[in-house]
């Protein structure tokens, strides 16, 4: 335990000069004063911490998200032809915790050369963010790498229906307001 | 006649305006020229003020790693005027058990004390003075001190707690602290042998050297004084929120509390435009005399403006700077520093400044040493003298009157609640011992 000095006890003479020439204070006035020099000549870009201004102006200056960071899931689509990469396997929903997810297909007559195959494709997807709790889980289980929770972080809404996302939300992302000035 | 002339500061245009020649320039001295500065004064005070405002704002965010008000204009620049705006849109709230009429008379109180002390504040050199009292010191004490009453009217007649203990608080403060602030100027007063802040400036002028060398433990009172008197930290108990919301002005809204907060800033700049004149040199700067001749009488009034806001500026940042470091004091503490050390402090600094001034005295005059010649109708010290001064004030007179207090107050120097309580526990054990009965 921190022995605490009262005026009962002596003072040795460092504490008794430092009480004089209020030290204390004094060391108090440079830490601050380092501080408000240090803000007006250090160049800032927002949220850092090791900067002297800490200060992010959210809407003007995006935050720094980490890169395992899980935000709004989207649907991947294939680079090549632009279709989905969803294979409509159902696996995600199945890994679902929350059964946020629901996964709606038919079986279709897909040709392909000579061969008429019957194949499941995708119809709708529906992703319920308001129940989501961006475990990652659904992303881990997809087999073709196309479900996956992306980085983006502003999913408020100004009605409880613009959670439930659909098929064409999730691949194209929403249409945030950007703020400027 | 040509001491009247002397006295005269309009500037040529001015009587060329009215048409008057000397020595008969009532108008142009007495009323054209005064209402211009009058004007142009108070707009550019005014202004100021607002802009302390934002200043106080941007210096606590950068020593708090913040950025401050950034949103109106580049930087935030224009926030002091939205900040009036809304202001002035607000409703005008008077609580329905308040005593109307005082409770309206109240800030107007505040402000027209602070912004009267205005006119005789020495802005400049020449034209820029608008009113050389001679009695200019006494004047600002005197009047400053009536904003206390405004304070109090205004705690007395909101009708609330917070108010009232946050007036009972900040009129016994600032009762307090008045006293040591004017004792803290007894001793430049010495020097300069006059009231007359316009004379006071022109007294280090010729002496040389600022008053604050001189005095250092009277300069060190006067501004721990000025920060009691202008309740801001470390003395802001008047407005302590965590203890009473808001202080005398919690029932305060909308205009009427802008106008509190301007008498609170205007008093921080009539405080610290005081200590410029009375200890820092106001608005004379050393190469002064120099501009003068060589560039014209114009631009001389006008860098001894900037000088002075220079200066007032230094000791405003230094305010806001104490405030956004130092945490506040308790009450008790409070009390001790105004009337346990700063009022003996200032006391003992009037007595040896007087001893050293009369030593330095020339032996005709009953002195010792002579380091004080008579030139031109006034005392001014010589070189030795001005040394002799210097170290008088920092060697003897600190070290002498610290060492001093510091025995009087020796015993009664903490108020420690720690130490009582240890006391009280001694002594009860004590007794049960000794099979006393004792108090559960």
């Amino acid at each position: 335990m921190a022995a605490v000095t009262t005026t009962g006890q002596k003072r040795s003479i460092g504490q008794i000069i430092k009480r004089l020439l209020l030290l204390d204070l004094i060391e108090g006035l440079f830490l601050t004063f380092k501080y408000n020099v240090r803000a007006l000549y250090e160049p800032r870009d927002g949220g850092n911490p090791n900067q002297a201004i800490y200060t992010e102006q959210y809407p003007l200056e995006r935050p720094r998200v980490s890169e395992r960071f899980r935000g709004a899931p989207r649907l991947n689509l294939d680079p090549e032809n632009g279709s989905t990469l969803c294979i409509a396997c159902d696996l995600c929903a199945l890994a679902c915790p929350v059964d946020c997810i629901e996964v709606g297909s038919i079986r279709r007559e897909v040709r392909d050369g000579e061969k008429v195959n019957k194949k499941k494709v995708l119809t709708t997807f529906i992703f319920d963010t308001s129940r989501c709790m961006f475990c990652n889980l659904c992303s881990e289980a997809c087999p073709t790498d196309c479900l996956e929770l992306t980085q983006s972080f502003e999913l408020a809404v100004y009605h409880r229906s613009g959670f439930r996302w659909d098929r064409e939300m999730l691949e194209k992302g929403i249409n945030y307001v950007r703020y400027t000035k | 006649m040509p001491e009247i002339l002397a006295l005269l500061i309009a500037p040529d245009w001015v009587r060329s305006l009215t048409g008057e020649r000397p020595p008969n320039v009532f108008w142009a001295e007495y009323i054209v020229w005064p209402l211009i500065q009058i004007v142009i004064v108070l707009f550019v005070v005014l202004t100021v003020v607002a802009y302390l405002v934002y200043f106080e704002r941007k210096i606590s965010a950068f020593i708090q790693a913040r950025l401050g008000p950034m949103r109106v204009g580049p930087w935030g620049i224009l926030q002091p005027a939205a900040d009036g705006l809304k202001l002035l849109l607000k409703e005008d709230i008077i609580p329905i058990k308040a005593d109307k009429l005082v409770f309206s008379i109240a800030p107007i109180i505040s402000v027209v004390s602070t912004l009267v002390v205005l006119a005789v504040i020495p802005w400049g050199a020449a034209w820029a003075t608008i009113a050389n009292v001679n009695i200019g010191l006494l004047f600002v004490l005197a009047v400053s001190s009536v904003s206390v009453l405004g304070l109090v009217l205004a705690g007395w007649s909101s009708n609330s707690k917070y108010s009232l203990l946050g007036a009972l608080r900040s009129s016994a403060q600032m009762v307090s602290y008045e006293v040591g602030m004017g004792l803290s100027i007894i001793g430049a007063l010495i020097f300069a042998r006059t009231l007359s802040l316009s004379g006071i400036v022109e007294a280090q002028r010729a002496d040389g050297l600022p008053y604050f060398l001189f005095q250092p433990l009277g300069f060190l009172i006067y501004l721990i004084s000025a920060l009691g008197e202008t309740n801001r930290a470390p003395f802001d108990l008047p407005e302590a929120e965590s203890e009473l919301v808001a202080g005398y002005h919690t029932e305060y809204s909308g205009f009427r509390w802008a106008l509190f907060f301007m008498a609170e800033y205007t008093a921080m700049l009539v405080t610290s435009a005081v200590a410029v004149t009375v200890f820092l040199g106001g608005w004379y700067f050393p190469g002064l005399d120099w501009i003068k001749s060589n560039w014209g009488p114009n631009i001389y009034v006008l860098l001894s403006v900037a000088a002075f806001a220079g200066k007032i500026a230094v000791l405003i940042y230094a305010y806001m700077w104490f405030r956004w470091t130092w945490p506040r004091y308790r009450y008790d503490q409070l009390m001790e520093l105004g009337w346990k050390w700063l009022i003996p402090a200032g006391l003992a600094n009037v007595v040896l400044t007087g001893v050293w001034y009369v030593l330095a005295l020339p032996e005709a005059q009953g002195g010792v040493f002579g380091f004080v010649k008579q030139t031109a109708g006034r005392y001014v010290p010589t070189g030795y003298g001005k040394i002799y001064f210097i170290l008088t004030g920092f060697i003897i007179t600190i070290p002498l009157s610290w060492a001093l207090l510091a025995t009087i107050n020796r015993r009664s120097r903490d108020f420690n609640l720690h130490d009582q309580r240890q006391l009280q526990i001694k002594l009860r054990s004590e007794r049960i011992k000794r099979n006393e009965p004792v108090a559960e």
